[in-house]
């Protein structure tokens, strides 16, 4: 072949090229797919029953309705939160007993009777079986409890409605509707409503409901929210009310969660997320009677165990790290002592306490732990006689008189108890939920935005409110 | 008390420092060197310059300087260096392309329409953002790395406006539009092309929910005003935001779709054939419809409407699929 049919044959196939014209390609591939399922619809026989549509759609006019929509949602939602907080009571007081209670002291007086060296003692007891034990008691039981209602509700097939319904507030931040399961997974534990953001097919939003995560009120943080509000803000009206407000406050804190979650959904599709990739399709697959056993046996499993056990292994060393601070002296003072000194004036300039924050970086695998912590340093930090059960060694206390008695010893006024309810909504994932978030994303990057977001809007939050306490209230 | 009032001053000080500096790194021109921000107006000069010779006007330092909102002494060394290096001619007042000079600005035009195709079927950025980012990128992908865009891409013809993207030997294809407003009345046609500048212009047609490759059909048109008809839907236009929007006829393979309409616009209790997807619904999107087997000729129906009426769900192939109205708007089904 010469040069000149060389050329030719580029110059004729150039000009064919442009005569093809844009949509070849979308053709193309729309002629693949209707030609698959031409075929599909020749080759492939149908058995079994029908979808039942009437039920179906009976069901489903309900629950979508104008009326009947969002309180149905909003009442099932209530009720498994009820049953998970008042259900969990129970149990976690029995594996309190048993592994706390009981265990603790009989491994205590074990290696007493072995004549272990009591660092060794204090380490391995005092900070690693504490700190897993009380993990374990706390956490599984409302997990167990959560989790299997969840999935049950999931292969009912009613939580795709849910999605269905909230998808348009969802759309107005850039999130998407299966955002609203995700983030009352997340009111159950964090970690695992990062697990369940799987759900969400689209790039973009996925990585928005796993950011926005954690602005759900885990539940190792309500019951933090619970004595808090019933110490610091049920006291400031009359006791035949106390209750009430205490738990509208609580209420009051989960509710400024979900508007930090619109918030910051929003503020991240408008600007860092603005270029991922979204689509949105979501499918409503026919209701069917779940299936019971299998139901539990993969979301004890799944859900549960995994989460569970994640939470132990980052357990043990921050109860180690936890005793150590506590009983490492540096001159004359602890390492905590040492630490609480330099984290003071931050803490105080923005509302909160040396304390608090220590307790909130060496308590990160949980955030269960984070008030017996906090009473251990206040104790230590003092040098409070007859409260406590030694340096390092966490503890809780009966009443929330002893506990109010512990806090206000160590300074806290009605603003601290704000403050840290505010900052326990607003405050980096548990280490777990951290570890999970890295599972999902394989990304450094995104791990690092959904840990630092979070705390520097707790700062900036807190840091707002006690100055403008300072200038109305004094 | 004071304190607290010195405190929260000095917060809002340092967040608006914040919020100023990253504004300023953000913006085009800050932290460039010297050589790359005359390496960009040498760019954008040749870019307009080729602009202007399309359209068949002749361009003068003063009209360069105006089309580029800069000073005609900021340009004019630019300008001066650009004769030198022979990639322009100055005849008098009127600057025009040399053939190097058409060349080059032909690869940066490339590179703008690729980007954008870009931009359109991989991410998820919104059409009226496209623009802008293909900007601050036409001057910053060298010819290796623009290659390896068009065959990722597949080698496309026209970027999501519909204008031709000159191929990497610098040829581009001629293109035979009309302009909306003198396109005759009553003869089908279909949009080819949608110009994204000016920008107040370009979002007027997008929020209208206009798309390149439509098919459309002219009712009226005067001096004022223009009305026409695009999948099932009535538009009236000034002549001004329609002459932006370009029409070629049909091809002899096309078939004009009379009553196509969009999904959206499907009532509960109808049943509809679905014709296709728009041009409009591209990437991730378009294949997510083609998985769910929204394919010519599938039938579909109203299953569930959402509270809000946004998403509704269809029955399409004994499955309930939920789908928002945005994406609704880009299937077109014939109602029977």
């Amino acid at each position: 072949m010469n040069k000149n049919t060389d050329n030719s044959i580029v110059q004729l196939a150039s000009e064919l090229r442009w005569k093809l014209g844009d949509n070849f390609h979308d053709k193309l591939t729309e002629g693949i797919y209707t030609d698959a399922s031409l075929i599909a619809a020749q080759a492939v026989e149908e058995h079994g029953k029908k979808r039942n549509y009437t039920l179906d759609s009976k069901i489903d006019k309900i629950v979508t309705s104008k009326k009947w929509g969002f309180p149905i949602m909003i009442g099932i939602l209530s009720v498994i939160l009820w049953i998970t907080i008042t259900g969990a009571n129970y149990p976690s007081g029995l594996l309190f007993n048993l592994l706390i209670d009981t265990l603790y002291p009989a491994l205590k007086s074990l290696a007493a009777k072995i004549g272990m060296v009591w660092w060794l003692d204090g380490l391995l007891i005092d900070g690693i079986y504490l700190a897993v034990a009380w993990v374990v008691s706390v956490m599984l039981p409302p997990m167990a409890i959560f989790f299997p209602l969840f999935t049950l509700l999931e292969d009912f097939g009613y939580l795709p409605r849910v999605a269905f319904n909230m998808d348009a507030l969802f759309k107005k931040t850039g999130a998407h509707g299966k955002q609203a399961l995700t983030m009352s997974m997340g009111w159950g534990c964090n970690a695992a409503g990062v697990i369940a953001t799987r759900i969400i097919d689209s790039p973009r939003e996925r990585l928005i409901a796993i950011i926005t995560n954690n602005f759900s009120l885990c539940n190792g943080r309500w019951p933090t929210q619970i004595l808090i509000a019933t110490i610091f803000i049920g006291a400031l009206v009359p006791a035949s009310l106390s209750g009430a407000v205490a738990s509208l406050s609580v209420i009051g804190i989960a509710l400024l969660g979900v508007a930090f979650m619109f918030l910051t959904s929003w503020m991240l599709s408008t600007t860092v997320l603005k270029g991922e990739v979204s689509t949105f399709t979501l499918e409503l697959p026919p209701y069917r009677p779940p299936r019971f056993w299998q139901t539990i046996y993969t979301s004890v499993i799944d859900r549960t165990l995994i989460v569970l056990w994640r939470a132990v292994v980052f357990a043990a060393p921050a109860g180690a790290v936890i005793w150590l601070v506590s009983n490492v002296h540096i001159g004359n003072l602890t390492l905590a002592d040492q630490l609480i000194g330099w984290l003071n004036p931050f803490g105080v300039f923005v509302g909160l306490n040396g304390i608090i924050l220590l307790a909130y970086i060496i308590a990160i695998p949980a955030n269960e732990i984070i008030i017996p912590t906090i009473l251990m340093l206040t104790v230590a930090n003092l040098n409070l006689v007859g409260v406590g059960s030694g340096n390092g060694v966490m503890f809780e206390l009966d009443s929330n008189l002893d506990t109010a008695n512990v806090l206000m010893a160590g300074g806290w006024t009605v603003l601290t108890g704000v403050n840290l309810m505010l900052f326990s909504l607003l405050h980096n994932p548990c280490s777990t939920t951290i570890y999970t978030i890295y599972q999902e994303t394989k990304s450094i990057k995104w791990t690092t935005v959904a840990s630092i977001l979070p705390i520097i809007m707790g700062f900036v939050v807190t840091f707002l409110v006690t100055q403008f306490w300072h200038i109305f209230i004094g | 008390m004071s304190q607290s009032l010195i405190n929260l001053t000095a917060f809002l000080g340092i967040a608006l420092t914040l919020w100023l500096v990253a504004k300023a790194l953000s913006s085009k021109n800050v932290l460039q060197s010297k050589l790359k921000k005359q390496k960009t107006l040498t760019e954008d000069i040749l870019k307009q310059l080729y602009h202007v010779e399309q359209s068949r006007r002749t361009a003068t330092l003063d009209n360069l300087a105006g089309a580029l909102q800069l000073r005609r002494r900021n340009i004019l060394p630019v300008v001066e260096a650009m004769t030198t290096t022979g990639l322009i001619n100055l005849n008098d007042t009127e600057i025009e392309l040399t053939e190097e000079g058409k060349q080059y600005a032909l690869k940066i035009v490339r590179i703008h329409r690729l980007w954008e195709k870009y931009l359109a079927e991989r991410t998820g950025h919104k059409p009226s953002e496209w623009h802008h980012l293909a900007e601050k990128m036409e001057h910053k992908l060298s010819e290796e790395e623009t290659g390896k865009l068009d065959s990722f891409l597949g080698n496309p013809m026209f970027d999501p406006h519909g204008d031709p993207i000159p191929s990497e030997l610098g040829e581009v294809n001629t293109v035979k539009w009309t302009p909306l407003p003198s396109y005759p009345v009553n003869k089908p046609g279909k949009i080819a092309h949608i110009e994204d500048e000016p920008g107040v212009v370009y979002r007027q047609i997008l929020n209208k929910r206009i798309f390149v490759g439509s098919h459309i059909k002219l009712i009226k048109a005067n001096n004022n005003e223009v009305a026409f008809i695009c999948e099932g839907e009535k538009h009236r236009f000034s002549s001004i935001v329609a002459a932006n929007i370009h029409i070629e006829p049909l091809s002899e393979d096309e078939a004009f779709e009379e009553n196509a309409i969009r999904l959206s616009a499907l009532k509960a209790g109808e049943i509809a054939e679905v014709i296709g997807l728009s041009k409009e619904c591209r990437g991730a999107n378009r294949r997510r419809l083609l998985d769910l087997g929204i394919l010519p000729g599938t039938q579909v129906e109203v299953d569930l409407e959402s509270p809000m009426r946004d998403p509704v769900a269809y029955k399409v192939r004994n499955t309930s699929i939920a789908l928002r109205n945005s994406l609704a708007d880009l299937i077109l089904i014939n109602k029977n």
